[in-house]
Parts: structure tokens; C-alpha cells; sequence
């Protein structure tokens, strides 16, 4: 009887702490555009828009856009991918809350890793799928009959984008996982609860109202600050934006396999995108400085968000002074990447 | 016979090559400011072939001046482009003014050569905005276009009208655009203010190493590959060419200037030989206010009478620009034609970008800085089979005896 209370007080907890890291995390994840857009928006000199017009009212204003179609292949698959790709940003996120560390094992390392190739994945999907009038199908008469390629596959953009998309997928995400594994190395441990036992011992113990401040974050180690530089680049290679944004290079493949998104599902794509943002950010403040985002220790939840905003500032400077890089560039910055992230995991089996 | 048995060979090795698809975008594209559509033939991300269609934005402007007095026709010239509205105005007086021998007044000559410079920059900045955007850099592209205000200013302050300033008229240029002494004091202020920014902008944009790391090595077009496709303007100087009409112009021959010739030929050097251009430019600017002659600036002593077809030639801010008509018996105009730099730079602009990445290609093309709707010419569509094409000259001159 005891044993089937405890489960049930657990579930309900589970419950009722999953719902408030979403409801918390959906809405201030759309707060960190606007931040985004202002800090660019300063850099080159210029007002830039209000901090809820690109997040929340544009999500809003696309919710009650009329709905058009997409043109791909398997429509229907097609809007799946972004309510699929909510749901696995929703559940990286909620693993990295304490209440699902217990959970199966979720809250580790591979609960993490497994979850972020699988949210890559959806990329390669939309790409394949969405087939917009952009490019192969817009009705131009280019087919000139003295053209030296007659009879040539004619590919859509988007198609190449999830060529692009495999391309980074085996290589361009390699430093964000290895970075990743830093601090579990460190820990002795693939459970994300040990990573921050060593970093802040008194957590587990404090009150609801406590404000248990970790003493030895990793990030103020050699290895841990390596591994942090390789996980802010790494995470703008997965978030798609500027360097690393080949997957959606506007000169080219516009937006690449999110093309076709428009009125109810680019609003869900936006939210996908920004919970994706904050999650990561989240799992940085968690893994690093051993502060998690804790729905029922509100000082340790709004720490961990405040603190959340290190990585989209970082990223929006990052963005305002560079260019796209191509595979040229890529390449050569993604060896060198994970050559730093394996000097960091090397370096934290000594901590 | 050898460059017979050259062009068999490069058949037979086209023939062999193998395309693994084709990409291709536009006419609507965010990245693309005019409408044309880019077929890219590519392996992988390799760009093997490219070919380049330009007939979306075609407005007849050639048939519209046909049959209208000379002076109002001018006025349409100035509109075939709102980047180099003053070089079409200008060079349309140009043909008049050779074809009747009508003598310009030499303070005439020197306001239009100081509009034409100003101009220039304002072309320059566009092309790097343009090309800044196209690199993903948005901070130098909106820099870029801050900087490029002083000079719309100045354009304003001249002729009444940032875009289309429309200071040439038949003969000299108009009274409202002569030099008071207030404006050439504020020509020079701008003009120290402006070189220290861009000096600023170009250092930094050239030191950024992740930046040049786009430009570098891409894009290549050799010496003879420009000469070939005719790539006049920066985009052949930057491949080594030294050809710049502006020096062989009589109204330019009381400047000092350098021509920008430089001999890497990629990318990168595109937009470092325009960069150095600007300077020239404003080198030019301070000889053009420093040294105005005094005197009338324009020549009213003219009729228009019966021409025969007469070219001009002018050093634009992409190239090599061709006016060229003629005038009836009662001064209309006839057989207006325009050859534009990019209609020549479109060839090179193809053959540039083979061997880039898909991305770079875009860039490569940018980098030729195109101008498509003012280089896009007659297109017949047949309404019964719904079909269109393009006549060739020869064509044009049978059907319709343009140049007879």
C-alpha cells in the first residue's frame, strides 16, 4: 500500500512537474527571439524589433494565418514532422528536470544524445519530403532546346538541403556530443542526478525554497571551459543558425526542408525551434554549472533560465558578425572542434 | 584548325561528363533582387555547368523611345536604371552630341563627370551590400548601406533627386545642377568624412578572416577568359584586363586617376578591385570640385535635325555601357539601342562560377555585380501556340529594319 502510494505521489509529481517545465519553458523560449533579434539588431546599429514581436506574436499571428497546403510528397507525414519534433525537444527538455532523472534512465547522457540525433533526423525528413514551387516546379520556360544538359534529374531545394542535412549530421554534430559527454566523464557517471552531485553537493538535500548554489561547477575547470566553447558552437551548428546554417542558406535552399511550413504549422515550427533553443541552453546551465532547471525549487528554475540566456546572447553576437560557411569551411572547423572536445574529455578523466 | 580541333575536344568532354542533377532557382527567390533564374548543373555540391535566363522583366524600353523628340526621350534613358540613372541620361546625350557635333561646355563636363563618380560609389556600396548579403554578413551589408547615404545626399543636394538626379541635358547639364560654393565646401567635408568610415569599413572587412575565407579561391576567371566573354568593368579588371573607357574619354582626361587592375581574378578580388575603386573615385571627386572652370554650363545653340546612327561609349559602375540611335528628318529618335554591361559580364558571370560550391556559385554570380532588368531585351510571344523567344539581331533588323 505504501509502495503503491509512493508511486502515485511520484506520478503525480511527474505529471504535475512536466507540466509546468513545458508551460514555463514554451512561453519563455519565445521570449529568446526577440532577445536574439534586439542583440543583433544593436550590433549593427539599427532599433530592431519589439523582444515578443518575433516569438510570441509571430507564433500568435501564424496560428490564425488561413492554412495553406504543402506541395510534398506525403503532405500528411509532412505536418507530422513538426509536431513530432515538438514533442522530442518537449522530452529532451523534460529529462533534464530531476523529477525524470529517475525515470528509466532518461535523464542521462544517452536519454540526451539520443533525443538530439533524432530531432537531426526530422531534417532530413522535411528536406525529403517538402517540395515548394521555389525552384524544380516553378512554371518558367527554362528548358531551352539548345541547352547543353537536356534530360538532367531536376532536384528541389529542399531535397538539397537533406542532402546537406546528412552531410552535417555525420560530421557537423560531433563536437556538441562530445562536449556533452565532458561533464559525464567528469562525473564518473551517464546520470545526469551524479553530474550534479559533483558540481552542487547540497542540492539533493535542500528545501523547496532553498537556493543550493553549486561550489565546484565544471565550468570553471580546463576541460569544462574547453568543452563549453565546443558546446556553444556546437550548439549553433544544431540550431541551423549563422555560421553553420548551410541547411538553410537563403542564397540558396531558402529554408530548406521547413519551406513548405506555413500559417498553423510555421507557428509550431517556431515553437519547436525556440523550446529546441531553450532546452539546449538549459541542459548547458545543467551540466555545467550544476544548476537545473527545477520546477519545484522556483530559485533553481528561474537561476537556470536567467542563466539560460548566456548561449542565444553569445549566439546572436556570434550571428550579427558572421558569414554562412560552406562545406569548405565546415569541415575543417568541425575536425577541429571535435579535436578540442576530445582534448577536453581526455583531460577530464583527471578532475 | 586548332581552335576547331580545341572546341571538338571540349565537346567531346562536355559529353562525357556526367551531371548528377540539376538545381535551379528563381525568378522568385529571396536572394535574388531582380527576377532571373539560375540553372545550376551539379555534382554533388559542386557546380559543373550553370546557365543563367534572363528574360523575366522584360519592359520594351528600347520601342518606347522610338518616334519622340530627343529631349523627351532622354528622360526615359535616365529610367532604363535606378542604380545608374545618371550614366544612361549622360550617355544618351553623349550619341546627340557626337552625331551633331554640339559643343559642351567644359564647367558642363566636369559637373557631369562629378555626378558620375558619386554614382559610382553609391554602385559600390549597393554591390558590396549585395554582396555582403549573399555572404550571409549582415552587419557589413546594412554598414555598407549607411555608409553609401553620404553620397545620396550629395546626389540630392546636386540635381534635386537621390535616384535620378538628371542633371545631363543636350548640350550641358541642367542650370539647377551647377556648383555653388556652399555645396562644393560641403562635397569636400563629406567627401574626408566619408574616406575615413569606408577606410574603417574596407580594413575591417578585409581583415576578417572568416569573411575573406568566402571570397578566397572561388570564382576564378583568368585574363583571357575575361577578353573572351567581354567581362568589362571591374569584373574583367579584377581578372587582370586593364580596359577602362574613362581613359580614353576626353572628359576625363583633365583627371588623375588609377585604373584598378588586378591580376588574382576570384572572387575576393572582385571585391577588393571595387573597394580600391572608390578611392579613385574620390580622388576624382576632389579634382572635379577643386578645379571647376568657371563658365556657362550649357550650351543651348542646337536644333535637332536628321542623324545618322551614332554610338556612344561609356566606363560605367559594371562595365562597358553602349547608347546608340538615330534621328529622322524632324529629329525623332529611331532605332534606339542600349547594350548593357551585364548583357556582355552574363557570359563570364556562367563560365565564373564551374567548380564552386552550390552556395558559392551565388556569390560568384554576385561578385560580376549583374543587372538584369536594364540588360534584358525583346522577346516575341507568339498567341497562338503561346510560345516565346528571342529573336536574334539579325532578325530584329529583317523583321523590323532597325539600323537601316
Amino acid at each position: 500500500m505504501s509502495d503503491l502510494n509512493t508511486t502515485l505521489v511520484f506520478t503525480a509529481g511527474l505529471i504535475a512537474s512536466s507540466i509546468i517545465a513545458i508551460a514555463v519553458g514554451i512561453a519563455y523560449s519565445l521570449i529568446l527571439p526577440g532577445i536574439e533579434r534586439k542583440v543583433q539588431a544593436r550590433i549593427q546599429q539599427r532599433i530592431g524589433p519589439p523582444i515578443l514581436t518575433p516569438g510570441w506574436w509571430s507564433v500568435l499571428k501564424f496560428m490564425y494565418k488561413s492554412k495553406t497546403e504543402p506541395i510534398a510528397q506525403m503532405p500528411r507525414f509532412y505536418k507530422s514532422l513538426v509536431y513530432f519534433g515538438i514533442a522530442i525537444v518537449a522530452f529532451l527538455f523534460l529529462f533534464t528536470t530531476p523529477y525524470w532523472w529517475s525515470v528509466l534512465g532518461w535523464g542521462s547522457i544517452l536519454g540526451i544524445a539520443g533525443l538530439l540525433k533524432l530531432e537531426e533526423v526530422l531534417y532530413v525528413f522535411m528536406g525529403s519530403q517538402s517540395q515548394s514551387i521555389l525552384s524544380a516546379t516553378m512554371p518558367v520556360p527554362d528548358l531551352a532546346k539548345g541547352s547543353k544538359w537536356v534530360g538532367i534529374r531536376r532536384e528541389f531545394i529542399e531535397q538539397h538541403s537533406a542532402d546537406r542535412t546528412l552531410k552535417m549530421m555525420a560530421i557537423g554534430s560531433i563536437p556538441l556530443y562530445l562536449a556533452l559527454i565532458v561533464p559525464f566523464v567528469a562525473a564518473r557517471s551517464v546520470m545526469l542526478s551524479n553530474v550534479i552531485l559533483v558540481q552542487n553537493a547540497g542540492y539533493h538535500s535542500a528545501p523547496w525554497y532553498g537556493i543550493p548554489l553549486p561550489s565546484s561547477p565544471i565550468l570553471f575547470t580546463l576541460p569544462g571551459a574547453l568543452a563549453a566553447i565546443v558546446y556553444f558552437l556546437g550548439f549553433i551548428m544544431i540550431m541551423n543558425e549563422k555560421p553553420f546554417s548551410i541547411l538553410k542558406a537563403k542564397i540558396d535552399v531558402i529554408e530548406g526542408g521547413v519551406l513548405e511550413y506555413a500559417a498553423n504549422l510555421r507557428a509550431s515550427y517556431y515553437i519547436m525551434r525556440n523550446l529546441l533553443m531553450f532546452a539546449l541552453s538549459s541542459i548547458f546551465v545543467t551540466i555545467f554549472l550544476g544548476i537545473p532547471f527545477d520546477p519545484f525549487t522556483p530559485s533553481m528554475m528561474l537561476l537556470n533560465m536567467l542563466l539560460s540566456l548566456i548561449l542565444p546572447v553569445a549566439m546572436s553576437a556570434l550571428v550579427a558578425f558572421s558569414p554562412i560557411l560552406t562545406f569548405r569551411q565546415i569541415y575543417p572547423t568541425t575536425i577541429g572542434l571535435s579535436a578540442l572536445g576530445v582534448l577536453a574529455m581526455i583531460l577530464s578523466v583527471s578532475i | 584548325m586548332t581552335s576547331a580541333m580545341d572546341q571538338k575536344s571540349t565537346q567531346n568532354k562536355d559529353a562525357e561528363k556526367v551531371i548528377e542533377k540539376e538545381l535551379s532557382f528563381g525568378p522568385v527567390h529571396p536572394a535574388l533582387i531582380e527576377p532571373y533564374r539560375i540553372r545550376l548543373f551539379v555534382n554533388d555540391e559542386i557546380v559543373e555547368d550553370c546557365e543563367i535566363n534572363i528574360n523575366m522583366a522584360y519592359r520594351g524600353i528600347e520601342k518606347l523611345f522610338d518616334g519622340l523628340p530627343v529631349e523627351k526621350a532622354l528622360l526615359i534613358a535616365e529610367r532604363v536604371c535606378g542604380i545608374c540613372s545618371h550614366v544612361h541620361a549622360w550617355n544618351a546625350v553623349r550619341v546627340i552630341e557626337g552625331g551633331l557635333g554640339i559643343h559642351v561646355p567644359e564647367r558642363a563636363d566636369y559637373i557631369r563627370v562629378l555626378t558620375h563618380e558619386f554614382q559610382r560609389i553609391t554602385s559600390h556600396l549597393i554591390f558590396f551590400g549585395h554582396a555582403f548579403e549573399v555572404v550571409g554578413h549582415e552587419t557589413f551589408a546594412m554598414r555598407s548601406f549607411l555608409l553609401r547615404e553620404s553620397f545620396m545626399d550629395l546626389l540630392q543636394y546636386l540635381g534635386g533627386n537621390r535616384v535620378m538626379p538628371s542633371v545631363p541635358i543636350i548640350g550641358g547639364i541642367r542650370p539647377r545642377a551647377d556648383l555653388t560654393e556652399a555645396l562644393k565646401k560641403v562635397i569636400l567635408e563629406r567627401c574626408d568624412q566619408f574616406e575615413v568610415k569606408y577606410a574603417d569599413y574596407v580594413r575591417r572587412a578585409v581583415e576578417d578572416p572568416v569573411v575573406m575565407s568566402r571570397l578566397e579561391g572561388i570564382g576564378f576567371m583568368t585574363k583571357d577568359e575575361a577578353i573572351k566573354w567581354h567581362a568589362t568593368g571591374p569584373t574583367g579588371r579584377a581578372s587582370g584586363w586593364d580596359y577602362d573607357l574613362r581613359k580614353t574619354m576626353k572628359e576625363y582626361k583633365p583627371f588623375d586617376f588609377n585604373v584598378i587592375v588586378l591580376p588574382e581574378g576570384d572572387t575576393k578580388t572582385r571585391v577588393v578591385a571595387r573597394a580600391l575603386e572608390v578611392l579613385e573615385c574620390l580622388k576624382i571627386i576632389r579634382q572635379a570640385v577643386k578645379n571647376l572652370p568657371e563658365g556657362p554650363v550649357a550650351n543651348r545653340d542646337w536644333t535637332a535635325k536628321e542623324m545618322k546612327y551614332t554610338e556612344a561609349y561609356d566606363e560605367t559602375y559594371r562595365g562597358e555601357l553602349m547608347h546608340s540611335y538615330s534621328l529622322d528628318q524632324q529629329g525623332l529618335v529611331r532605332n534606339y539601342k542600349i547594350r548593357t554591361p551585364t548583357i556582355t559580364n552574363l557570359a563570364a558571370m556562367e563560365q565564373a562560377c564551374i567548380g564552386d560550391h552550390v552556395t558559392e556559385a551565388i556569390l560568384t554570380i554576385a561578385s560580376c555585380d549583374p543587372c538584369l532588368t536594364c540588360c534584358t531585351r525583346t522577346e516575341l510571344v507568339d498567341n497562338q501556340t503561346k510560345r516565346s523567344r528571342f529573336m536574334t539581331e539579325y532578325e530584329i533588323v529583317n523583321k523590323y529594319g532597325w539600323r537601316r
